[in-house]
């Protein structure tokens, strides 16, 4: 009888190795496994077996119908993912079902940009309203009244006390009116211009500021912390320089530069032939500002920047026409 | 602002010094070159030429056929003019030229069957003059073959200078060749006044008086009589031209030249029309009206400035004088006036009067009071050389209260602390000295400077520390490589709208930013506009009070460009008017709003699914999936009772205990119209700081459910009108605690089930944290609860 599992084992371990379908499995199935199959026989035919052989059998015979079992379920899983029905019931080439997410505006992402590399650099980052007073705006930031720097920007006017801010600096007149150096912070948000709107101007853009005060601020610092920012934002491929300005806020003030990255300074349509791009205006803050907010500019010295997001979002993606970013048409909201 | 370089050359010595370098030593010294016109360039390819030869056109009358000499080779050239002649030396355009007037490039061509390698130019082509009688006939001196740019003298570079408010001294050639004479170490030269005199005292020629001494603290005045008003000669013309003005006559030539020399704006007075030869400067009267120089009647207030003879106004201080005192070709006696007047005053009335001419442009940033007399002096010495004009004795100036230079002292170690670097002390008073700044006195730690007046800028430590460094160049300044910062607390005000932003979009909106400037009738829709007082145009009048208006333009504007469905969102401020007037922050309200809007289908045709349109339950549903990622969905109750609002068709709002903190809905057809859309458009606003303020429970671990759930389905026939949550409250009332969940999935109304009636489909979840339920219990609980719905809202239970 043992000898008999033995042998069927090796037939079927034979048999199946022959198959290759299942129709020809299912044959095998019904030969060994089927209720009067071959092994339903041998159990049958335990019935025979003297009594103290049964348990060897028994335990032979169980052993044979488990890997007969295993062997056939192994295989039949196997012919059926091979199958010729089964592969056609899933054509990978359909549409997957849609899901969609959406994007930050291309302006909040360049942003976005740009206050992780400032927080790197250990800034808070301060938002202040858009409605300010005239103090904010310009006279505790050292315009004078009357005069022709309030002409740098073309001011929407509520009343003579009231008007919309022209730049996010009136934020670093409340953010020093609250806290005493060291104070380290960018202040980004939307400001107005009353001009023509245009492809080159719109009457609203987005501004980042940043101020450091502390003791021991230096101009040299500032260089360093804005070609540490440009240097991860432009990435390393660039010359800067600073040049001269003017800033009724600070004293002395410099506008930064850097190559043109489209013409790599030769000289081109985007940097009007000059092979530099403007991309700030920054400067040391104005002894005038720190005695309007009560610091001591003896003890004290600070530095302050400024960009716009539209312009920086214009020369990185060569956007075309700066009413593109207000227009929201949803195949520009989607490029982004 | 224009410079021409030749200009300039006249007061600094700049040789050995290419104009390349002078643009970019200008740009990063503070005088901003924004653009360069290099005149020479237009005459590339242009030569003097000297004709050796010339012959009638065998085929054609009217033309003849030379040989020009360039120096270096003698050319075939036919020419069309009638007075070319054979020994003359003329402008030649040789093959590759480009005519300045009218742009055509000289060729090599076959005239008539002759050979033509060249033009021979009249004045007209080469852009200089009208004449185009014949061919420009030049100095017989030049040779042959010199670049016709610089035998005319054109060959100049012009700069287009952005001069900063603050640099009022820059606005003229001598100012900015005293920047170039610092930059580069190089001497300065000023024109030197040597007048010529007559016997004729000025005092019984002219008389001034100022009434008002702080509006004008200086008024100088020169007379010169007899002059001839005539063009200007060629020297004056050209430097008038190179800087884009138009040449007029000499005396007011002399009068512009003088502004862009040396800063001081002039102004000419026909002598013979000042009524009793007197100037007196006084206020204008309110309401006063006056015709200037432009042919325009001007209306006046009492506030502004006017320079007046003994009857009338005469011109408008320092803006633009008056048509009937002008210099005319009829003038004989000029009275020439070079005052100092108040910044302030100046563009208070150029500003109110919108006028902005070169003389208010210099006098509102502050033009120097000491330099009047010069100014007044070189004007008359040229009157009198270029229009033969006789000076009359001295000066009329009145000046009651001299401006004196101011004092500032510069500590070497502040320059230091502010800069972050050492500039040696030789350096820092080479620099002070080249601007024109006197060293008074020094010690080892500081110096005591004296600020020309022509510098208002300059008032303190800090401006001379700009100055010193803007010469010495911002680029020599090291960048510093590493800092040390303080430790303090860092905070960002704007992380929880970016948190917002990020939670919007991963239900699928995409963000917009609408313009926050509206048309006043569209502003007001959603509340009280906040106007502006003097907006560009009439389209940003107002500030949008909601968000709504602005995604409804933007709704529109996609819609036409075929964009039909759309989820979009907007974080932004909204303004509305609470005090009639603002004159505080409290009478007005600025809340940073998120605005939601959703419009057209939630689901396009596909394979898998058929299109569904959005409604309102899609706007509910991505609400309630947007409080939820915020931690808010359990804090905010719904309010479908809320007040009518004429914008919305129904709406309902979100509520945090009794406040109000996000309303919206399906918005109305009648505001849909007004902005020409035709789908309907669901949209809905938070208030962020309402959002943000909600104090969360600090999250806690809670123990994942070890017991199973059981759950029970159940339906109803109700009458129509019953809503959800009723059926949804009654089944809790009938229920223990052990009912967790109740949900509604499904909902129909058909014939079958009577008249306003409707089926509605219950799913209850059942369990218990501790411990494993039994069958019979939840039974039990289920049928109590089904029987509370059957006996309180009259329904017939269908089963499950």
């Amino acid at each position: 009888m043992l000898q008999t599992i033995s042998e069927t084992n090796k037939n079927f371990s034979n048999e199946i190795s022959q198959v290759s379908d299942l129709k020809q499995l299912e044959n095998l199935r019904i030969k060994y496994l089927s209720r009067k199959g071959i092994i339903a026989t041998l159990f049958e035919d335990l019935k025979t077996v003297p009594k103290e052989d049964k348990p060897a059998v028994g335990k032979s015979l169980n052993e044979l119908r488990n890997s007969v079992q295993t062997q056939f379920d192994t295989l039949k899983e196997k012919l059926e993912a091979l199958s010729g029905n089964n592969k056609q019931a899933v054509d990978f080439t359909l549409p997957g079902r849609g899901k969609s997410v959406g994007s930050k505006h291309i302006l909040i992402q360049t942003l976005d940009e740009i206050k992780t590399i400032f927080r790197g650099l250990g800034f808070s980052i301060a938002e202040g309203p858009e409605l300010e007073s005239d103090y904010n705006n310009f006279s505790a930031l050292n315009f004078a009244p009357d005069h022709p720097a309030r002409d740098m920007q073309d001011t929407f006017f509520i009343n003579k006390d009231y008007l919309l801010r022209t730049h996010t600096s009136p934020v670093q007149i409340r953010v020093m009116q609250n806290q005493q150096p060291p104070v380290r912070a960018i202040m980004p948000g939307k400001v107005y211009r009353n001009e023509a709107i245009s492809a080159r101007s719109y009457c609203l853009f987005h501004q980042v500021e940043g101020l450091c005060v502390d003791k021991g601020v230096t101009f040299a610092e500032l260089k360093g912390t804005l070609v540490s920012f440009a240097r991860q934002f432009y990435g390393s491929g660039f010359k800067y320089r600073f040049r001269p300005s003017f800033f009724p806020f600070t004293e002395p003030s410099a506008e930064m530069d850097i190559t043109c990255f489209l013409c790599k300074g030769k000289g081109c349509r985007m940097c009007k032939q000059t092979g530099w791009l403007e991309i700030l205006g920054c400067g040391m803050v104005d002894p005038n500002v720190f005695k309007n907010v009560g610091y001591d500019s003896e003890k004290y010295t600070g530095y302050a920047f400024g960009m716009g997001i539209e312009r920086i979002a214009i020369l990185k993606y060569d956007i075309p026409d700066i009413r593109l970013y207000f227009e929201n048409d949803l195949r520009f909201l989607k490029q982004f | 602002m224009k410079i021409s370089l030749n200009w300039i050359k006249n007061y600094v010595d700049l040789s050995g010094i290419s104009s390349d370098d002078i643009t970019d030593k200008l740009t990063i010294s503070g005088l901003e070159v924004e653009d360069i016109e290099d005149k020479a360039k237009l005459f590339d390819n242009f030569v003097v030429g000297y004709v050796k030869e010339r012959k009638k056109h065998p085929n054609a009358d009217k033309l003849s056929v030379c040989i020009v000499s360039t120096g270096e080779e003698d050319l075939n050239v036919v020419c069309g003019a009638p007075n070319v002649a054979a020994g003359q030396k003329i402008a030649f355009a040789k093959i590759g030229a480009v005519v300045p007037n009218g742009g055509f490039k000289i060729t090599k061509a076959k005239l008539r069957g002759e050979v033509s390698m060249g033009m021979i130019c009249s004045a007209n082509e080469l852009g200089i003059s009208d004449d185009h009688s014949g061919i420009m006939v030049l100095d017989p001196s030049l040779p042959a073959g010199m670049p016709l740019a610089e035998a005319l003298g054109l060959n100049d570079v012009v700069f287009e200078l952005g001069i900063t408010p603050n640099r009022p001294d820059a606005l003229c050639h001598i100012g900015v060749a005293r920047d170039l004479a610092a930059i580069f170490g190089r001497k300065m030269t000023l024109p030197e006044v040597d007048l010529k005199e007559i016997e004729e005292d000025i005092n019984g020629a002219a008389s001034i008086e100022v009434e008002n001494t702080t509006g004008c603290p200086r008024y100088t005045a020169k007379v010169v009589k007899n002059v001839t008003v005539k063009e200007s000669p060629e020297w004056l013309k050209q430097r008038l031209v190179a800087i884009g003005l138009r040449p007029i006559n000499n005396i007011v030539d002399i009068t512009n030249f003088i502004l862009h020399e040396a800063g001081q704006p002039l102004h000419a007075f026909d002598l013979d029309m000042l009524k009793d030869h007197k100037i007196v400067v006084k206020n204008a009267m309110e309401g006063e009206s006056f015709v200037t120089l432009d042919s325009k009647e001007r209306k006046l207030s009492a506030a502004d400035l006017m320079i007046c003879d003994a009857a009338k106004p005469v011109a408008i201080a320092g803006v633009m004088g008056g048509e009937n005192s002008e210099v005319t070709p009829e003038t004989k006696n000029v009275l020439i006036e070079s005052a100092y007047f108040n910044p302030s005053s100046i563009r208070k009335t150029a500003k109110r009067l919108i006028l902005s001419t070169d003389a208010s442009y210099r006098f509102e940033r502050g033009t120097d009071p000491n330099n009047t007399l010069y100014a007044a002096s070189r004007a008359a010495q040229l009157m009198a050389e270029l229009g033969g004009g006789e000076v009359l004795k001295g000066t009329i100036d009145v000046y009651p209260q001299k401006i004196e230079p101011l004092k500032v002292n510069l500590r070497y170690a502040r320059i230091t602390t502010v800069m972050g670097f050492e500039i040696a002390e030789p350096d820092v008073k080479n620099i002070l000295l080249g601007l024109g700044f006197t060293i008074l006195s020094e010690n080892k730690d500081s110096l005591d400077v004296e600020v020309p007046t022509y510098r208002p800028d300059i008032e303190r430590e800090v401006d001379l520390i700009e100055e010193v460094a803007r010469i010495y160049g911002y680029d020599k300044i090291p960048p510093v490589e590493r800092i040390a910062i303080a430790l303090e607390e860092k905070t960002d005000q704007s992380a929880y709208q970016d948190k917002l932003r990020e939670t919007a979009n991963s239900l699928g909106f995409y963000e917009m930013i609408t313009n926050s400037l509206q048309p006043k009738e569209i502003a007001s829709i959603t509340g009280k506009t906040i106007d502006m007082l003097n907006p560009d145009s009439l389209d940003m009048a107002s500030l949008r009070t909601s968000l709504l208006p602005g995604a409804l333009i933007a709704v529109a504007k996609n819609l036409n460009v075929g964009q039909k469905d759309l989820m979009l969102f907007e974080v932004g401020h909204v303004f509305n008017k609470i005090a009639p007037e603002i004159k505080s922050f409290d009478d007005f309200s600025e809340e940073n709003k998120i605005g939601f809007i959703i419009t057209g289908k939630a689901q396009t045709t596909q394979w898998y699914e058929k299109e569904r349109a959005f409604d309102i339950y899609d706007l509910k549903g991505l609400l309630s999936a947007f409080l939820d990622k915020i931690g808010l969905d359990n804090e905010l109750k719904d309010l479908y009772t809320h007040v009518e609002n004429k914008n919305f068709d129904y709406t309902f709002a979100k509520l945090y205990k009794d406040t109000v903190v996000g309303f919206g809905g399906a918005v109305s057809k009648d505001v849909l119209k007004k902005f020409d859309i035709n789908q309907e458009v669901f949209a809905f606003e938070f208030n962020i700081e309402a959002l943000k303020s909600i104090q969360l429970e600090p999250k806690r671990f809670k123990e994942l459910l070890k017991y199973p759930k059981i759950v029970r389905d159940c339906a109803f026939i109700l009458d129509r009108q019953i809503t959800c949550e009723e059926v949804v409250n009654v089944i809790r009332k009938g229920s223990s605690a052990l009912l967790k969940k109740v949900e509604l999935f499904d909902i129909f109304e058909s014939g079958n089930l009577g008249n306003n009636k409707k089926s509605m489909a219950f799913s209850l979840e059942y369990f218990d944290e501790s411990r494993t339920l039994k069958d019979e219990e939840v039974e039990k609980d289920f049928n109590r609860a089904v029987e509370t719905v059957k006996k309180e809202l009259n329904a017939e239970f269908r089963g499950i």
